[in-house]
């Protein structure tokens, strides 16, 4: 049985969470930065919902997983 | 201390009238008793003889009931292999048994061995058994100044069914002590008082003990401690205990003065104790130690690779009867503590609280797995009551699954570890990001939703109908600016082309390139056609049409301009005219370029603004 014995750790290290967190959260934000701009200047008829529903997809990924390793780092073990 | 001494007596009395029991007997019985604390642990060394004639399976042990209810732990073991081929002891399952025809007020446990002892054969068995709130305070009260003393009651002789041929009993204590019960051969050394040796007791000899001692231990009992033990897989295990401490000890009585406990602490203040120690695992981290009204400050915390000690100090000094509660907190490793074994996980950690001989009176544990576990187990090395229940912590959808643990009476000795078995599907850890992801996703939706709506209640007002139709110029004339850029852009291309022709001199390129930027131009005019048509036709671009129209009159005679300038250019190289003269040639059209250029721009910016 000791043989097939092995400890669990976390799929990433712990030591990447702020490195990841960092970059994943800057990454969100410019896509969502993005998003906003495209919202707020593309006029009415020329926008497309595919094209908006694709960036807000991205963006959420992105700060999803930013904000999941922000929590991480900052110690809230979820 | 008479009420003491009357019970005693009753018990012995009864015993007097107790029949013999079983053919086994006892040569030697060796007893240690370590008061040195203010838990109480008897080490008896047996040798076990079988003098009758048949196998015998179990040996029983006898403790007074008012003992038997203070036992906390109890182990026997016996040391397999003989002579120079000792090997490791082994424990032996003990059970309570009620046999027939017994004295009352008796508490019977059953060693059971694991294979016969026949006639003749002996055996040593190690019986360590560990009570508390056996050292009773005497006096229960005492004032701040007074050092604590406490009184233990036992039997010199051996309690046994059996017949014991030699025995003896140390009693280990902190070194002062005030009295104790003299018997003959009985006598005190340095921290020791010695009985014995007896040889050759009857079954059930009895004679009351009583020892009055120094004791200034921390007497300190948790009467409820919470452990809480929430494993992430995203590689923590996290430990949060909630104490709820008491000062078990004689109870303080009078007044407590701070100024005479920090001049002299131990002179006025010899029963407090200011502080306890933690041993946490070696890697733990994010320690933390506070109560209800925040962080306590008084604590240290240093460490080796072994271990590391966690020093807290309550926010007084406790004194006998007084409470405290807190909760301390720390991060552990998930490599450490979280194994797989044949697709199964199980955590395996210690059971007991982590602080130096504390007594818990009720120890619940709780194990927070994490969401989507499924099929747990609990193997615990003694009898826990256990049942589950869910938690609802952060990013949880359905809670989490709680194994909770609960014993009552907890000693040192029960720091063993234990361990939970649970399946777990890895998948599950995307659990958490995808609930964050959704919740950024709806946050988009939301606006885009709100971008998209048309939130104005009265469809058919004029100002409604106006800001639609100002939309509608708005993107035409969007369009149209779209268009006269790309128009531009070409016109970029074209003067490109024109310098590489004077750098390379390849005319053939410079042609497909002309040719090229013709028929997209004559595209781009094909779709401008409808869009100014649109313009025209509509009521409100009166104000930016003229401009409009202006801008494409100026693009378009800028493009005649430039075509001109190109095919001048490129005549002049098929006919191998000198530099100068393309230069001269050139000159005007190119000065007019430019100026149609700058019109073009400030137009541009112009119908941008509006």
């Amino acid at each position: 049985m000791a043989q097939s014995v092995k400890p669990i750790s976390s799929p990433v290290p712990d030591a990447w969470y702020p490195t990841l967190a960092v970059f994943m959260l800057a990454i969100g934000l410019v896509v969502t930065a993005s998003f906003f701009i495209y919202e707020a200047t593309s006029s009415r008829r020329h926008r497309s919902l595919a094209k908006e529903l694709i960036t807000g997809a991205v963006a959420s990924v992105f700060l999803g997983f930013g904000s999941l390793f922000l929590l991480l780092a900052s110690g809230v073990y979820v | 201390m008479r009420e003491i001494r009357l019970d005693l007596l009753l018990l012995s009395l009864a015993l007097l009238f107790a029949p013999a029991f079983s053919d086994l007997l006892l040569s030697k019985v060796d007893r240690r008793i370590d008061l040195t604390s203010h838990v109480v642990r008897i080490t008896s060394t047996l040798k076990v003889e079988n003098a009758g004639t048949d196998p015998v399976s179990e040996v029983l042990l006898a403790f007074p009931d008012t003992q038997a209810k203070n036992i906390a732990y109890l182990t026997a073991s016996t040391i397999e292999g003989k002579g120079k081929t000792k090997s490791s002891s082994v424990s032996l399952p003990i059970q309570v048994v009620h046999p027939d025809g017994m004295p009352p007020s008796l508490t019977w446990h059953s060693v059971s061995l694991l294979k016969g002892l026949s006639k003749g054969e002996s055996l040593t068995l190690d019986v360590l058994a560990v009570f508390t709130h056996t050292l009773r305070p005497f006096p229960e009260k005492i004032t701040q100044a007074e050092i604590q003393r406490v009184a233990f009651q036992e039997s010199a002789y051996y309690l046994s069914p059996y017949v014991v041929k030699v025995q003896s009993l140390t009693v280990k204590h902190s070194g002062q002590f005030e009295s104790y019960t003299k018997l003959e051969n009985s006598r005190a050394s340095g921290s020791e008082i010695k009985y014995g040796p007896y040889e050759n007791l009857p079954s059930f000899s009895f004679s009351p003990i009583v020892i009055h001692l120094v004791n200034n231990q921390p007497f300190a009992v948790a009467q409820e401690l919470v452990r809480e033990i929430e494993i992430s897989h995203w590689g923590n295990v996290q430990v949060t205990e909630h104490y709820n401490l008491i000062h078990g000890g004689a109870h303080i009585t009078g007044e407590f003065s701070r100024l005479d406990y920090q001049a002299r602490p131990h002179v006025r203040g010899a029963s407090a104790f200011r502080n306890l120690v933690a041993k946490l695992p070696p890697r733990a981290h994010s320690i933390y130690y506070r109560d209800e009204i925040g962080n306590i400050s008084t604590s240290n915390l240093w460490g080796d690779s072994t271990k590391k000690l966690l020093e807290i100090e309550p926010r007084y000094p406790m004194f006998g009867g007084w409470r405290t509660s807190f909760t301390i907190g720390y991060g552990l490793p998930l490599q450490d503590f979280l194994f797989q074994s044949r697709g199964i996980r199980f955590l395996n950690i210690t059971f007991g609280c982590p602080i130096n001989e504390v007594v818990i009176e009720n120890l619940i544990v709780k194990v927070v797995l994490p969401e989507g576990s499924r099929d747990i187990s609990v193997s615990v090395p003694f009898a826990v009551k256990q049942w589950e229940e869910t938690k609802i912590s952060h990013l949880d959808m359905v809670g989490r699954p709680v194994v909770v643990l609960e014993k009552t009476n907890v000693v040192p000795e029960h720091n063993q570890h234990f361990q939970v078995n649970y399946k777990f599907n890895n998948l599950s850890l995307l659990r958490e990001p995808l609930m964050l992801i959704s919740g950024f996703f709806l946050l988009f939706v939301a606006c885009v939703i709100y971008v998209h709506s048309d939130l104005t209640i009265s469809k058919s007002s004029t100002a409604y109908l106006a800001k639609l139709q100002w939309d509608e110029v708005q993107a035409t004339v969007q369009q149209v600016l779209n268009i006269i850029n790309r128009c531009l852009t070409i016109h970029g291309k074209l003067e490109a082309s024109l310098r590489d022709l004077s750098r390379t001199g390849d005319v053939q390129a410079c042609k497909s390139a002309r040719k090229s930027a013709d028929s997209s131009l004559k595209e781009l005019s094909k779709e401008l056609r409808p869009v100014l048509i649109l313009l025209q036709s509509s009521s409100q671009a009166v104000q930016i049409l003229p401009k409009v129209e202006e801008l494409v009159a100026k693009e378009r005679e800028l493009q005649e301009k430039l075509m001109l300038k190109h095919s001048t250019v490129v005549d002049c190289y098929e006919k191998k005219s000198g530099g100068r003269e393309v230069e001269n040639r050139v000159a005007s059209i190119q000065q007019k370029i430019t100026a149609l250029r700058q019109e073009v721009d400030d137009l541009l910016e112009i119908i941008d603004e509006i």
